[in-house]
């Protein structure tokens, strides 16, 4: 019984000791991560067409599009946001990538916001602003046949196609 | 005395006490996770309490459903100055996936404008995003609560050159 009462804590002793420390030493040391860990987004400003696209995808409305009057914002709010990575997914200039960072704690709110901010282009025509600039040139470059009527807004578009169907059949407008 | 002063005297030994209000339970697996010796978090002094009364931080998840505000407001009034709230989860801190349900209140931003009509004021909040927020995001939160680590994000605004 007595040499009982030694050895069971002995064993412990021996398995805690080929174990050995498991504790991470995290903010002083490297955090556990692995290689399919989603953390925040970001958005590449140079590549970002503002087309809206990732915000009609995202779940929780973290990703916002508001059209002000000279220009389109596309606002990320990281406290929202769940890491799902759909946008990244989505996005047809492959602008969003999902990096690795966790470390967003923040006292304000308004810390955890990022803006993208575009200009938006006028028509040609009657001036009224209608489509990010970044899209039009994007577009322009895949497809060069647009370059003609891409920077006229639908409507007045839509004015000269009938002008000009009315032209073909011998109509005076 | 001043906020800062006060929370030396919290710094050494911040007990912690859980508040779960709606969550889905990722975030309080987390937070367990965040205080079990693999992450380790009492290496800090940080000790879960199981009343609001003994506690200096109070680890809050989930979007504040209709049913338990009432709850939360009395388990907020009983916890003594100076209140640091940590709002752990995409869902406590702006609403996550429930962000226009109406049987939520919408996290804890939402929530704060309704302690301020019943006049229970909330000395220092740390936002901890996350879906869920991993173990170390939440000590890492928690230093930043109690001042030992600076805060890394800061608003950011990118502007399109076309």
């Amino acid at each position: 019984m007595q040499v009982n009462r030694i050895a069971a804590p002995l064993k412990l002793l021996i398995i805690a000791f080929k174990t050995g420390r498991v504790t991470k030493k995290y903010p002083f040391g490297p955090p556990l991560i692995t290689e399919a860990f989603r953390g925040a987004i970001s958005i590449d400003p140079a590549k970002c067409w503002g087309c809206g696209a990732c915000v009609l995808v995202c779940p929780p409305n973290a990703l916002d599009i508001i059209f002000e009057k000279e220009k389109i914002v596309i606002e990320y709010f990281k406290g929202r946001c769940i890491f799902c990575g759909m946008c990244a997914d989505t996005c047809p200039a492959n602008a969003i990538t999902v990096t690795k960072e966790f470390e967003l704690a923040a006292t304000n709110l308004e810390d955890l916001k990022e803006d993208v901010v575009h200009r938006v282009s006028k028509c040609a025509v009657c001036g009224k602003p209608f489509a990010p600039a970044a899209e039009l040139r994007d577009v322009m470059k895949i497809h060069p046949i647009t370059e003609e009527y891409a920077n006229i807004c639908p409507d007045c578009r839509r004015k000269r196609t009938a002008r000009a169907f009315g032209m073909r059949f011998g109509a005076s407008i | 005395m001043k906020l800062e002063e006060k929370l030396k005297s919290v710094r050494r030994s911040p007990w912690v006490f859980h508040l779960n209000s709606g969550s889905c339970n990722a975030c309080d697996i987390e937070i367990l996770d965040a205080l079990t010796p693999y992450f380790d978090a009492e290496r800090f002094g940080v000790k879960l309490v199981g009343s609001p009364r003994h506690a200096d931080v109070v680890l809050f998840t989930g979007p504040v459903t209709r049913e338990v505000l009432p709850k939360v407001i009395r388990a907020l009034r009983a916890v003594p100055r100076p209140r640091i709230v940590a709002a752990i989860g995409s869902c406590a801190v702006g609403g996550g996936i429930w962000w226009d349900t109406y049987s939520t209140i919408g996290g804890f931003p939402k929530l704060q404008e309704i302690l301020k009509r019943y006049g229970v004021e909330i000395d220092r909040v740390v936002y901890i995003p996350g879906c869920p927020a991993r173990p170390e995001a939440i000590v890492y939160g928690l230093l930043v609560a109690l001042g030992y680590v600076k805060q890394k994000v800061s608003k950011v605004v990118k502007t399109v050159e076309s």
